[in-house]
């Protein structure tokens, strides 16, 4: 880290004594419990649990997709409720575990946010889809002839467009086949490294984290059960809810 | 004009009379329900006339807009059964219906078209309420159930920084095209296929075709300007009770 490079200037978000509870059936059930922890900018994290242990509804709670019911959330030192929360979500951008395309052209989900574009231009198109591992022929196809990595994909460069400082991925490959998981992998890391994008991505799957490097985040029962190198957590887990996660034995 | 009362309607019973003994002949299973729609239109509607034979004579307007309100109230009680989902349904459809019947019935008041007496209010104002209650009940009925059925394009919509508003302005105009649907057929085969209500009626108390064709006319276009605010109205405020302030789905 170095004072001249704001990129890396410490906390992009933080999160203080997050709590999200719910009531069904008039019963409140907790569903993030007092998570506190500390994001930087510019770095790869994962967040890594057993499924319904959380770690969606905690991106839901980062771009406030959902309203928390305690703690709270702060982007660049401020209050996330202090921005404009449209403003909020383009830059703290989610990719939802299965990607949504609109009707239209691939070329028309790219421009789906701009304002001032009535058509998408080639150039433009592109550079998106070539930042995301597309081919630029896909801009005049329809979204329903794409296979599930590419529609993940395009749902990616829609997000790109935008400019995002945050990248939430909620299970990114959970659909895809091995192969087309790990391109999708390598595909993060490049964003990563070429645009200095913060990377939040939620994985079920330990050794994802582990190909990804960078910081993970145990997540069950809503809490946070502890936080570090990817490969010093599960590698030799010494925590024993961790272990337990990573022997299978926590479904 | 031909004479009506209790004879004739005796008289008329025996058509019903015959039609039950026909159902249950070829066993269509539907005698019941006519035995009883028999007796429960006839108790209801002659309940109904001696009611607005009272008001007619009484000539006093707050009685007038004291049933044009109870019409309003049953209507809207009625349409909110159809979404029961959407918070404050009742109140949204109360003011849709509401705002549909005074906007048309009022204008036309005002520019002098009718005049404060209940052989006018009474008919035009049911006719209003009843066309605006089947609007706003299909109106609120569609959005609730598109919305949540593509829960993940909105979504994905608002996750991308677009408005409240803007995140479901295709399933708005869906809903508002669905509730005046019927209108805008009523249009296309007024005259050739069906005689419509009022001109019929007009006819068979004795009055001209020609002028018959008149009231219809102002009745199609009253009818479907009161849909179109009704529609419009319910849209809007039930899309607005589906978040909260935050821009957040709550359905």
């Amino acid at each position: 880290m170095s004072d001249e490079n704001p990129i890396n200037a410490g906390p992009v978000l933080q999160a203080r004594n997050l709590t999200r509870a719910v009531r069904t059936d008039d019963r409140s059930h907790t569903i993030i419990d007092d998570f506190s922890y500390e994001f930087n900018s510019g770095n790869i994290y994962t967040i890594v649990g057993p499924s319904g242990a959380g770690k969606s509804s905690l991106l839901r709670l980062f771009n406030r997709l959902d309203e928390k019911t305690g703690g709270e959330v702060r982007f660049r030192g401020q209050p996330a409720e202090s921005y404009p929360v449209t403003e909020l979500r383009r830059r703290i951008a989610l990719l939802f575990q299965e990607p949504y395309l609109f009707a239209g052209t691939v070329a028309d989900n790219l421009i789906y946010c701009c304002k001032d574009r009535k058509k998408a231009d080639p150039q433009f198109t592109a550079h998106y889809l070539g930042l995301v591992g597309l081919d630029p022929a896909l801009a005049e196809r329809s979204p329903e002839k794409l296979s599930v990595g590419q529609k993940q994909r395009v749902a990616l460069a829609r997000i790109l467009v935008q400019e995002p400082e945050i990248l939430l991925l909620d299970e990114p490959t959970s659909a895809l086949d091995p192969g087309a998981a790990r391109t999708i992998e390598e595909l993060i890391t490049k964003l990563n490294q070429e645009l200095q994008l913060t990377i939040i991505m939620v994985t079920h799957n330990f050794r994802q984290a582990l190909r990804l490097e960078g910081a993970s985040l145990v997540v069950i029962n809503g809490r946070l059960i502890e936080s570090g190198i990817s490969k010093d957590i599960f590698e030799r887990p010494a925590n024993e809810i961790t272990r337990r996660f990573v022997n299978g034995e926590l479904r | 004009m031909i004479d009506t009362g209790f004879p004739q309607v005796a008289i008329a019973v025996s058509l019903m009379v015959l039609a039950i003994i026909l159902a249950r002949w070829q066993r269509v299973g539907t005698e019941k329900e006519m035995a009883i729609g028999t007796v429960r239109s006839f108790v209801q509607l002659i309940a109904v006339g001696y009611a607005l034979d009272f008001i007619f004579n009484l000539e006093n307007i707050f009685a007038i807009l004291g049933t044009l309100m109870i019409m309003v109230v049953v209507g809207s009680y009625t349409a909110a059964r159809r979404a029961p989902k959407i918070p404050g349904v009742w109140i949204i459809s109360f003011v849709a219906i509401l705002a549909g019947s005074v906007a048309t019935l009022g204008l036309m008041l005002a520019v002098g078209i009718i005049s404060a007496k209940a052989q006018y209010l009474i008919p035009l104002g049911g006719m209003t309420v009843g066309n605006s209650m089947n609007c706003s009940a299909l109106v609120m009925e569609r959005l609730h159930s598109d919305i949540t059925c593509n829960r993940l394009a909105v979504e994905t919509a608002l996750s991308l920084g677009k408005s409240w508003r803007e995140s479901v302005h295709t399933f708005f105009t869906k809903a508002v095209k669905a509730g005046m649907m019927q209108m805008l057929n009523f249009f296309k085969v007024v005259g050739i296929v069906q005689l419509p209500g009022a001109m019929t009626g007009m006819i068979l108390a004795g009055a001209s075709p020609l002028k018959a064709v008149f009231i219809q006319i102002i009745v199609g276009y009253m009818l479907t300007a009161a849909v179109t605010v009704t529609g419009l109205t319910a849209a809007h405020l039930s899309i607005r009770r589906m978040f909260t302030p935050a821009q957040q789905l709550k359905i």
